[in-house]
C-alpha cells in the first residue's frame, strides 16, 4: 500500500466519523423533540392532540420513505442555499441530518412507549407539569433505550455517509467508490470495508456499554 | 375532607359507551380512613383516579379540602394535586433515581433548595424506616420497601389527603400488615385523611374507619366498619365478610367425621358470631347451664370497629340429652350454629 493511499484512507475515515457524528447530533436535535411530541400528542397521553399527531406522523413517514440516495440529490437546491455548495462533507451533513431526523423521531417515540404508563401517572399525581414530566421522568427513565437508539442511528449514518460518498460527499464511501470500484483497486476496497466494519463495531460497543451503565432497572 | 357528588364516568369503546361509575357520592371526614372495596372491574380504580382527576369524570363534582377541583385549570390542578398524595399497586418509582432521589423528586418539582431537600428526605426516610437504603436503586428493594419509598415520596409534599390505589395488592401478607400499620401510623401522627381502594376485606378490617362497597360502578352499601360487619345488607358485602372469615376443618377431624350420630360420638359445631351476636361470655354460660363441655378445635375471632365477630369450630361433650338445648341457646343469642357432623 503506497503512502498516498494510506493518507486517503486516513482522511476518509476522519471525514466519515465527522459526517456520522455531526449529522447524528443535528439529527437528534431535530428528531428528539419530534419524537417526544409524537409521543405526548398520542391518544390518552398528557398532551393528546389527534390532528397534530397525525400531521407529524405523516410528515415523518414521508421523509422516511424517500430513499437516501434520492434525498441527497433532491435536496441539492436546499443544501446549496444553506451551506453554499452541494459537494463535500459540509454539504453532505444537510441531507444526512434531515434523513436521520425522522428515523430518530420514531426510535425516540418507541423508547418512550416502552416506559411503564404508571410513571407518568405518578408524576402527574405528584403535581408535575408536562415539561417536568418530559425532562425529569421520560428522558432519564428512557435514557438506556435512547442510547441504544443513538447507536442504531449512528450505525445507519455510517452507511448513509458511505452512500453519499458515491455522489461526492467524501469520506470512506468516496474512497471506496473512486479508488476501489472505478479504479479497480481491491486492496483499497477491502481496506475501506474493514475500516467501516471496525467503526460500526466501535459504535455498537460504546453504545452497549453506556446503555448498561445508565440502566438501573 | 374528600367529597364526591354524583360522580359519573363513561368510557367510549368502539361506538359503545361503557359506564365505569354511575352516580357515586361519598364523603370522607377529616382524619378518617375510608375504604372502598369491590371485585376487579367494579370501578374502584376509576373512582380513586377521579379524586385527583387523573381521570376526568363525565359529570359530578369533586371537592377536596373545601376546593372543587373540576373547574381548575391544569396549572392550578398541578398545585392542588400536591395536597393529594397517592400511592399505587405497582409503586411507580423512577428506576433511574436512587431511593433518596425518588423521595426528592416532588421537592425538586417545586424548587426546594438542595440543603432543604436533604434534611427533608432523610427525615422522611427515617419515618418509613429506610434511612440506610438512601443510596440504593429501587431495583434492589423488596416490594414492601418500594412501597415505603413511594409513601415517603408522596408525603414529601405534606399532603392533607392520601389516596391508596390497591397499595398492598402486590405484597405478601406479612408485608401487607407492615404497610397497613405504617399507613395507620401516618394517619394518626400526621392526621392525614386516607381514601383507599382494595379487594381485600383484611385491609378494610384492619385499618378503615368507614367502608363503601362498590359493584358495577355503583356504591351499594356504605357505613362505619362496625355497622357493615354487624349488619351487612347486600349479598356481595356478606361474601366479602365471610371471605375474610375462613376456617378449615383440620385433617384429623376431617377423616373421623361421620354424617350420622352414634355411640361414643360427639357433635362438631360451627359457631358464627356476627355483630348481631350478643356480647356475652356465651360459651361458658352454656357450659354451666347445660352441664356440657367444649373443646375448641379451631377459631378465628376478630374485631372490626367496635364489633366482635368470627367463627369457631367446637367439639361438644358432656350431658348428651342437653345438646339440643345448648344449641338452641346459642341460636337464641344470635350465634349462627351448624352441626357439621359427629366425631
Amino acid at each position: 500500500m503506497s503512502e498516498s493511499i494510506f493518507e486517503l484512507l486516513l482522511k476518509g475515515t476522519w471525514e466519515t466519523i465527522v459526517m456520522t457524528f455531526v449529522s447524528g447530533f443535528f439529527g437528534f436535535a431535530l428528531g428528539l423533540p419530534t419524537g417526544i411530541l409524537l409521543f405526548l400528542t398520542r391518544k390518552n397521553q398528557i398532551l393528546e392532540q389527534p390532528v397534530l399527531n397525525r400531521t407529524l406522523s405523516v410528515l415523518v413517514n414521508i421523509f422516511r420513505s424517500i430513499p437516501f440516495i434520492i434525498l441527497i440529490v433532491w435536496m441539492i437546491p436546499f443544501t446549496r442555499a444553506l451551506v453554499g455548495t452541494s459537494i463535500g462533507v459540509s454539504a453532505a451533513l444537510v441531507p444526512l441530518s434531515i434523513g436521520a431526523a425522522p428515523f430518530i423521531a420514531r426510535l425516540v417515540e418507541n423508547s418512550l412507549l416502552g416506559l411503564p404508563a404508571g410513571l407518568i401517572e405518578a408524576a402527574r399525581a405528584l403535581g408535575a407539569t408536562p415539561f417536568q414530566i418530559v425532562y425529569k421522568v421520560l428522558l432519564p427513565e428512557a435514557l438506556p433505550s435512547l442510547i441504544n437508539a443513538a447507536s442504531i442511528t449512528l450505525i445507519t449514518l455510517v452507511g448513509y455517509s458511505a452512500m453519499g460518498g458515491a455522489v461526492g460527499a467524501g469520506g470512506l464511501g468516496q474512497v471506496g467508490y473512486q479508488y476501489g470500484y472505478i479504479g479497480y483497486d481491491a486492496v483499497t476496497m477491502n481496506s475501506v470495508l474493514g475500516l467501516l466494519v471496525l467503526l460500526v463495531f466501535l459504535i455498537q460497543f460504546a453504545g452497549d456499554f453506556l446503555s448498561k451503565r445508565f440502566d438501573h432497572r | 375532607m374528600i367529597e364526591l357528588k354524583n360522580v359519573t364516568k363513561n368510557f367510549h369503546q368502539k361506538n359503545r359507551i361503557v359506564s365505569a361509575l354511575s352516580d357515586v357520592s361519598l364523603k370522607v371526614p377529616p382524619g378518617k380512613i375510608f375504604g372502598v372495596i369491590g371485585t376487579s372491574g367494579a370501578g374502584k380504580s376509576t373512582l380513586i383516579r377521579c379524586v385527583n382527576l387523573l381521570e376526568r369524570p363525565t359529570s359530578g363534582e369533586i371537592i377536596v379540602d373545601g376546593k372543587s377541583l373540576i373547574q381548575l385549570s391544569n396549572a392550578q390542578l398541578a398545585i392542588e394535586r400536591r395536597q393529594i398524595g397517592m400511592i399505587f399497586q405497582h409503586f411507580n418509582l423512577l428506576s433511574s433515581r436512587t431511593v433518596f432521589e425518588n423521595v426528592a423528586f416532588p421537592l425538586e418539582l417545586v424548587g426546594v433548595s438542595k440543603s432543604e431537600i436533604k434534611t427533608r428526605v432523610l427525615e422522611l426516610l427515617q419515618l418509613v424506616g429506610l434511612a440506610e437504603k438512601a443510596n440504593d436503586y429501587p431495583a434492589s428493594l423488596s416490594g414492601g420497601q418500594k412501597q415505603r419509598v413511594a409513601i415517603a415520596r408522596t408525603l414529601a409534599n405534606n399532603p392533607k389527603v392520601l389516596l391508596c390505589d390497591e397499595a398492598t395488592s402486590a405484597l405478601d401478607p406479612a408485608t401487607t400488615r407492615s404497610i397497613l400499620n405504617l399507613l395507620k401510623d401516618i394517619n394518626r401522627r400526621l392526621n392525614i385523611t386516607i381514601l383507599l381502594i382494595t379487594h381485600q376485606m383484611e385491609v378494610v378490617k384492619s385499618i378503615c374507619d368507614e367502608v363503601a362497597v362498590i359493584s358495577h360502578g355503583k356504591l351499594i352499601e356504605q357505613g362505619s366498619v362496625g355497622e357493615i360487619f354487624a349488619d351487612p345488607k347486600h349479598e356481595l358485602t356478606k361474601e366479602f365478610i365471610s371471605s375474610s372469615l375462613h376456617i378449615d376443618i383440620p385433617t384429623v377431624y376431617q377423616e373421623r367425621l361421620q354424617k350420622e350420630d352414634g355411640e361414643g360420638l360427639s357433635p362438631l359445631l360451627r359457631l358464627e358470631m356476627t355483630g348481631k351476636s350478643v356480647n356475652e361470655p356465651v360459651i361458658s354460660e352454656v357450659s354451666r347451664l347445660f352441664d356440657t363441655n367444649f373443646k375448641i378445635v379451631s377459631a378465628q375471632m376478630d374485631q372490626a370497629g367496635d364489633v366482635n365477630f368470627g367463627v369457631m369450630l367446637i367439639e361438644l361433650s358432656g350431658k348428651r340429652e342437653n345438646y339440643e338445648a345448648a344449641i338452641q341457646y346459642f341460636i337464641s343469642k344470635h350465634i349462627k350454629t351448624e352441626i357439621i357432623g359427629y366425631v
